[in-house]
């Protein structure tokens, strides 16, 4: 029995009285007294062995190899996702450090792959189409890793039924709809993270079925290794993609109602202390949250420990982060700054240098409000000499003291070169936004005189340290007016044809946003060959774990949230289950080949209504035993609520949630929910073709009335479950299902393999729900 | 605590209420009288001191001072900031358009905006003011009178909130608490005071509340009249609420909760007769979804039979509908069959379409052709003439009209950029499923991607399909090259489209697909005769559903936008904790300024107590399920209906929040405030039920006297403040509190 015993199956006694009494207060639980039936009611022959149940599952995993593997080689080109995928395999074999919303777990994988086949990294899977053959890529490697994994999914899928008690006809069932469906095939032939991530996620609800069953032996060593193992693959699920956090909600929501049930004082195996609860709790808080996390940790400490080059990934990350990086350009042509040198200062996020020239800003702007008539100073995205400005120290010096560093937090001058003013900024509006400050210039002889507090500007370094050194190119900084504490800014609106349409400068009176960031491009004053440009051998610098790890992480959800922008082969949540669309992943004109990523449509549609009937049923039930009626028997409930309502639960967390996600969606999302509906549909079908026998069921009343003593804790398996039934009606459907299933799989099969080439008729006889294939005409 | 007075208390107290708020429903029965007299001999025996005197008279004399102070705090000073404030720009010009009578579109339903208008009315104000933001508002408006008239509504949720808490049977300590914590509300205070619809969606949503509560509490009585009156003003209000913003869902599905766990428990009681719950399904349907629904619809009819002029917003709806406001241009004398050379509007079909619209701007991606979207407010790139196809001898405008029917290929040509309408194998910016549809070329420069047929669908007026009429026909333009159709699904373009709707041309020929539909709107041809197409008049349902498309549709509109920098806005998470005020005007030395901040005892001690709360609901499941049988019946039910149904409230007016992705102010955690202090009395309430009588003073003491003293300190920014914001700098506790500039 998976998971979960029962608030659902206490559930009926609450809500009918008389039997509550019973139960609570008996101390009698439906498992136990279902023991003492078996022992009291004359077992019969069992109709299906443990032997059947290997060779079928033999059978299983060879035709999931075959189908798996079959043509692998084909395309032989980059397909779809691989360009991402394959390239930041080449990336860690190269060193090279990338950037990714992924965590890096299915990625190291594809590396390691990479890495044991010799291959070096080359070549950078640039675009759809790109040969694998002229470039000398061991692309079969990489794929056949999740081929294997997509293969050994099935064989789980497979072991989560038997585990879960389930008669063979249902193992075949849930299994042959993920070996015979056209999408996990075509997702985990490529290079893709969808094979490691829906392997994990039926590992995480296989390993935990097994830690429940061992639930009457608890803290045995077998009970630590399935507890440990269920973290272990609940947190390779989230360390391949981050929906593994849904695999995490599925067990969660398993073990709170597992403890609820240790909690009661009416347990039937006794009531346990407060203390041992609490070891309870602590086991399974370790086992499955904080182990979890270390692993997820661990795995982007080897994602640093590989990546030590500097890369395409840099600039996502801090100045700091860059230089734990061995060759990093950025860093390389850092130099110090010193007072009176002269400099070139660039807008981070608009890439414009701070400009000036003679103009002065119009007396009245077109909305009523009036200037300083100060001269302009601009955003300007070219080199120019007026770009030029010097570094002057706060205190006028009669003789300039060469050779001092400038530092931060430091208050300086910044005099424009080619007109010999002073940056200042005051109280006036700027020209686009009434409430920033206006920037502009003035003389020498002003910024010394009654402008001297309004010429001051603090240098204010990101994440800097006191005394800190300012230096050209990594140290980012905010200039920060000193006076009025606004900081320097500019947006991307031109300014009208009196500024030439450059950018508008101005104070904003918001400091914190990274929108206030520049650095400082080049020392013109520095020739080519001085000395401070003379770089000593650089160290590269080494930063704590945590934070590197902090900051990725930081920067991976922000750029996560991003990915709002839509593409063509989008789709959304709720057509997923009726399977209304693909996703072309690669075509090839001369041959009219294609794959198009799409599920098989007769097994979604099988798996998909059997949800739902599932749903009606225990609506049903529910219905029903409110007014008192009692159709079921105690343990085809107890099965209904518990071990389906488990892969129910399992569907719903891992497909509810995408409703309210905002980011772009696809298919493939829905595949981890399409294993725990195949699931579901394997076990409704046995609910649908076997009752239990009305012998046993009376056993179980008149026991339960007499209260006898609980018998041995065991699981019951299938075979004496269904000892003495004819099985006969689930093996039809069983068998009549999977040949509709086949002949749905094997009639998209040239879409899914990619051969052979259709013709338009062909493709037209494919379109069954209006699917956008290629090469309809 | 005066437990003999308590059950008369209850029961009077509804007298007094619905004898003073005249406008709710008239008293019920006066059951009470006996058992008031009964309780006054009893009394008159133990010749009462003083404090049993004011005991006994407390439901009284109570909501009558909370009632006073309340209208003292809302109306002190109300006219004191003679601008336009804040959101009145735009409630203020509702109200005028009902004045004037002019059509005018807006995303929330009528009823408040009605009120806004009667207001006015009752004012005598003639509705010609333009309530352009910050400006002052001219001698003939007696603005005071309209603020006034909102505030009338933000004052009565004081006193209704006392006897909801007297309801959900709280000690009168609790109660007067509750009250309290309503009335010495800062941010309440301050948005009633304004001509906003905030004020009586809160008296919405605070009426629900009690209603619902009564009703609740006659639970025991099922079908009685009293019953039955509950029940229907729970639906009343539900109405009034929905029909003022579509927020009163929220409260609405509390109810909606409620009903459904109710009906749960009478279904599996097996000893009700059927027939009996029946009557229960029968009458919560009637009260609760019917009632609510005719009230809303009730809205709307009224908001059409008001707007009968034509106005700003004549665009959202059908052009039938259009047709018939007085002052139209619609249908208006323009001739009624369309020729070549004719210059038309074109007007999607769909509920919520809108004209047929390009401008110069370009798409970002794709084609980089002109846009072509649709367009809800008048305009003129919503101009286009129908041309011949390239095939076709030209247009001459000397020849006789040639009339264009039923699958003839014209062109369509921008009059004001004078490009052709045109479609090709270019995926469309938002569906990408569809082609893009640009605007291209000019008179001589294009080629056949420029044709399109016309497919007549129907038309109201005529069997006759060889020409195409004004307003009546409905047709589908259909490319010729590609075959797809032209349509207008009500999918908004980012800003640079200008949040326009995105248009089409899809591949899926769905006949009855009416976004594909399409009709002349306004038409002019100076060689054909002026005809008067606008007799045929739109029925009211399809009206009415059409508007409420197009609010839903503009509603999906206000996404939050990245360009354009909103300081006022702000984030879900920052209304509980008090994170953030608000400045509802500008904030130079001259202006009386007005700050959104709420009262910090208020905020931070509800936030804490829903926080409390669900601590104290573990608490008491981990002990029953280890065993302990602490609670009484009385008790749990107690924590259900007192405190579990307003924290599933404050859940219900708070999360959607959460997740819709469009801008957020702090006024939209007002209603949900309301459940958080509900839930804050409950927890005040059931710490101190054991409590001395000397602690529960002190208690109750500090609380009362904190919140009001917190009240007085922040009251300038409720009232108004004069002068320099830099005196009013002691109230910027924290940097986000923007009450001055220092």
């Amino acid at each position: 029995m998976a998971s979960s015993a029962t608030p659902q199956g206490s559930l009926r006694h609450r809500n009918v009285p008389g039997s509550t009494k019973k139960n609570k207060d008996g101390g009698v639980s439906d498992v136990e007294v279902d023991k003492v039936v078996k022992a009291t009611t004359p077992q019969k022959a069992p109709t299906v062995s443990e032997r059947d149940y290997k060779i079928v599952f033999t059978l299983i995993t060879a035709l999931a190899f075959l189908t798996r593997f079959w043509g692998i080689t084909h395309p032989n080109e980059v397909v779809f996702d691989e360009v991402h995928f394959g390239k930041f395999a080449s990336y860690y074999l190269e060193r090279t450090y990338f950037f990714d919303v992924h965590p890096p777990f299915g990625k190291l994988l594809f590396a390691l792959m990479g890495w044991l086949v010799g291959y070096d990294g080359h070549f950078h899977f640039d675009n759809i189409g790109d040969s694998y053959i002229a470039n000398k890529i061991p692309y079969v490697a990489f794929r056949s890793l999740p081929a294997i994994l997509g293969a050994l999914t099935v064989s789980v899928t497979y072991l989560i039924m038997w585990e879960s008690g389930y008669s063979l006809p249902a193992c075949i069932v849930a299994a042959g709809l993920v070996l015979l469906d056209n999408a996990h095939i075509g997702q985990t032939r490529l290079i893709l993270l969808d094979a490691t991530l829906v392997f994990a996620m039926a590992c995480s609800l296989l390993c935990y079925i097994k830690f429940y069953k061992l639930r009457h032996e608890p803290f045995s060593r077998k009970w630590w290794k399935w507890l440990i193992l269920t973290g272990f693959a609940l947190s390779c699920d989230i360390s391949t993609k981050y929906v593994g956090l849904f695999a995490f909600i599925t067990i969660g929501s398993a073990v709170i109602i597992d403890l609820w049930d240790l909690l009661d004082i009416k347990r039937p195996g006794g009531a346990l202390s407060l203390p041992e609860f609490g070891k309870h709790f602590a086991a399974r808080a370790f086992g499955l949250i904080i182990m979890p996390f270390i692993f997820y940790l661990f795995w982007f400490q080897v994602h640093f420990a590989i990546l030590t080059r500097s890369g395409p990934g840099d600039d996502f990350m801090t100045p700091e982060f860059q230089e734990t990086l061995t060759d990093n350009v950025m860093l390389a042509n850092a130099v110090t700054i010193d007072y009176y040198d002269t400099i070139t200062l660039r807008h981070k996020e608009t890439k414009a240098y701070l400009h000036s020239h003679p103009d002065r800003y119009p007396l009245r702007y077109d909305d009523g409000r009036v200037s300083s008539q100060g001269q302009q100073v601009t955003g300007y995205p070219f080199n120019d000499t007026n770009n030029y400005w010097q570094v002057l120290p706060a205190v006028q010096e009669e003789t300039p003291k060469m050779g001092r560093h400038v530092l931060n937090h430091e208050l300086v001058r910044l005099r424009h070169l080619v007109t010999d003013t002073i940056l200042l900024s005051h109280d006036v509006a700027s020209p686009y936004y009434p409430t920033n400050q206006e920037f502009t210039t003035v003389s020498l002889a002003e910024a010394y005189g009654d402008r001297a507090a309004d010429s001051l500007f603090e240098v204010r370094i990101e994440n800097g340290k006191p005394n800190q050194e300012w230096k050209s190119i990594s140290g980012h900084f905010k200039l920060i007016h000193n006076p009025s504490k606004v900081a320097m800014w500019t947006h991307t609106t031109p300014l009208p044809e009196w500024g030439h349409k450059q950018q508008e400068i101005n104070g904003n009176k918001q400091i914190a946003p990274s929108s206030n960031v520049w650095l400082v491009e080049d020392i013109p004053s520095l020739p080519v060959d001085d000395k401070r440009r003379e770089k000593p051998e650089r160290k590269v610098k080494t930063l704590p774990f945590l934070r590197k790890w902090f900051e990725l992480q930081r920067s991976m959800f922000w750029h996560n949230s991003q990915l709002t922008s839509s593409h063509p082969y989008a789709s959304l949540p709720y057509q997923w289950p009726f399977l209304l669309r693909g996703v072309s992943f690669w075509t090839q004109n001369d041959t009219r080949q294609q794959i198009y990523f799409l599920g098989n449509p007769i097994g979604w549609w099988i798996a998909s209504s059997v949800l739902a009937i599932y749903a009606g049923i225990v609506l049903a039930d529910q219905f029903s035993l409110r007014r008192g009626i009692d159709a079921l028997d105690h343990r085809s409930r107890s099965r209904l609520y518990n071990s389906t309502g488990f892969f129910f639960l399992a569907w719903a967390t891992h497909y509810f949630p995408f409703f309210v996600m905002g980011r772009q969606l696809f298919l493939h999302h829905y595949l981890p929910a399409h294993l725990a509906s195949t699931l579901v549909t394997g076990a409704v079908v046995e609910f649908i073709f076997s009752a239990d026998s009305a012998e046993s069921e009376a056993a179980f009343q008149a026991i339960k009335a007499g209260k006898k003593p609980p018998a041995v804790k065991r699981h019951i398996s299938a075979r004496e479950r269904l000892a003495g039934q004819s099985m006969l009606g689930s093996w039809m459907t069983t068998i009549v299902m999977l040949a509709v299933v086949a002949a749905g799989w094997y009639f998209f099969l040239p879409l899914t393999y990619g051969y052979p080439g259709l013709s338009v008729e062909q493709v037209l006889r494919r379109k069954w729900l209006g699917y956008d294939l290629h090469f309809a005409k | 605590m005066a437990t003999v007075g308590d059950k008369p208390v209850v029961a009077s107290g509804i007298d007094v209420g619905d004898a003073r708020r005249r406008n709710v429903a008239a008293p019920p029965p006066a059951i009470s009288q006996p058992l008031e007299a009964d309780d006054k001999k009893k009394a008159a025996k133990k010749s009462p001191s003083v404090l049993d005197v004011l005991c006994q008279w407390e439901w009284l004399y109570a909501p009558i001072i909370f009632t006073a102070l309340a209208f003292f705090t809302r109306f002190y000073k109300i006219g004191l900031s003679p601008i336009v404030t804040w959101d009145e720009a735009h409630f203020g010009k509702f109200g005028s358009h009902y004045l004037k009578r002019e059509f005018y579109f807006d995303v929330h339903p009528p009823t408040g905006k009605l009120l806004v208008g009667l207001s006015g009315y009752l004012a005598g104000y003639n509705g010609s003011f333009e309530f352009k933001s910050g400006e002052t508002y001219p001698e003939e408006i007696n603005y005071t009178f309209m603020r006034q008239f909102n505030a009338f509504w933000g004052a009565v949720c004081v006193p209704m909130a006392y006897w909801t808490a007297k309801e959900l049977r709280l000690r009168r300590p609790t109660v007067w608490l509750v009250t309290l914590m309503v009335l010495c509300e800062n941010s309440y205070t301050t948005i009633s005071r304004f001509i906003l619809l905030d004020s009586m969606l809160l008296f919405g949503t605070v009426a629900t509340t009690l209603c619902w509560a009564k009703f609740h509490s006659q639970r025991k009585n099922s079908f009685d009249p009293e019953w039955f009156f509950w029940l229907f003003m729970t639906g009343l209000s539900i109405g009034f609420v929905t029909s003022v913003k579509l927020v009163g869902l929220f409260v609405t599905a509390l109810v909606g909760l409620y009903t459904i766990e109710d009906l749960w428990n009478k279904f599996g009681d097996t000893k009700m007769p059927v027939t009996e719950l029946a009557a229960h399904f029968v009458a919560r349907v009637m009260g609760l979804i019917i009632l609510p629904f005719l009230i809303y619809l009730l809205s709307f009819a009224v908001h059409f039979a008001v707007l009968t002029n034509s106005g700003p917003g004549d665009a959202q709806m059908s052009s039938l509908f259009q047709a018939n406001l007085r002052g139209t241009e619609v249908g208006r004398d323009s001739p009624l069959e369309v020729a070549f050379g004719s210059r038309v509007t074109i007007k999607n079909m769909g509920y919520g379409g809108g004209l047929l619209h390009s401008h110069v701007q370009t798409y970002p991606e794709g084609s980089s052709q002109q846009q072509v979207t649709c367009y809800h407010h008048k305009d003129a790139n919503n101009e286009w003439f129908f041309y011949p196809n390239r095939r076709d001898a030209d247009f001459n405008p000397e020849e006789d009209p040639r009339f264009i029917g039923d699958k003839d290929i014209i062109r369509l040509i921008h009059a004001q950029t004078g490009r052709n309408l045109h479609s090709h194998e270019i995926s469309a910016p938002i569906t990408k499923a569809d082609r893009e549809v640009s605007c291209y070329g000019n008179l001589t420069v294009g080629d056949d991607k420029d044709h399109w047929k016309v497919e007549v669908v129907s038309d109201a007026a005529s069997r006759d399909r060889s020409k195409i009429r004004t307003l009546t026909t409905a047709f589908r333009l259909k490319h010729e090259v590609l075959g797809c159709y032209l349509r207008a699904g009500n999918v908004n373009l980012p800003q640079w489209g200008f949040k326009q709707i995105e248009v089409t041309c899809t591949k899926e020929n769905k006949p009855r697909d009416t976004y594909t539909h399409w009709n002349i709107e306004s038409h002019v041809n100076e060689k054909l005769p002026p005809g008067d197409p606008g007799k045929y008049k739109s029925p009211f349902f399809k009206d009415f559903v059409h508007l409420n498309v197009a609010m839903m549709t503009s509603n999906n509109a206000l996404v939050p936008d990245p360009d354009k920098q909103d300081d006022l806005a702000s984030q879900w998470w920052q209304w509980p904790i008090l994170n953030v005020g608000l400045r509802m005007c500008s904030w130079d030395d001259k202006t009386v300024k007005y700050f959104l901040l709420g009262n910090p005892l208020v905020y931070w001690g509800s936030t804490a107590g829903l926080g409390i709360f669900a601590l104290l609901v573990a608490w008491y499941t981990i002990r029953w399920q280890r065993g302990y049988k602490e609670l009484s019946q009385d008790d749990v039910d107690q924590i259900h209906y007192a405190g579990i149904y307003p924290v599933i409230g404050w859940f219900l007016h708070y999360l959607p929040f959460v997740i819709m992705a469009r801008v957020t102010y702090v006024h939209h955690y007002y209603p949900a405030l309301y459940f958080a202090i509900l839930t804050f009395g409950f927890l005040v309430d059931w710490f101190t039920k054991n409590l001395s009588k000397v602690l529960q003073y002190g208690v109750y003491g500090i609380l009362d006297a904190v919140t009001i003293g917190l009240y007085i300190y922040f009251i300038p920014i409720c009232w108004g403040m004069v002068g320099p914001n830099r005196d009013y700098g002691y109230m910027r506790w924290f940097e986000n509190w923007r009450v001055s500039d220092a």
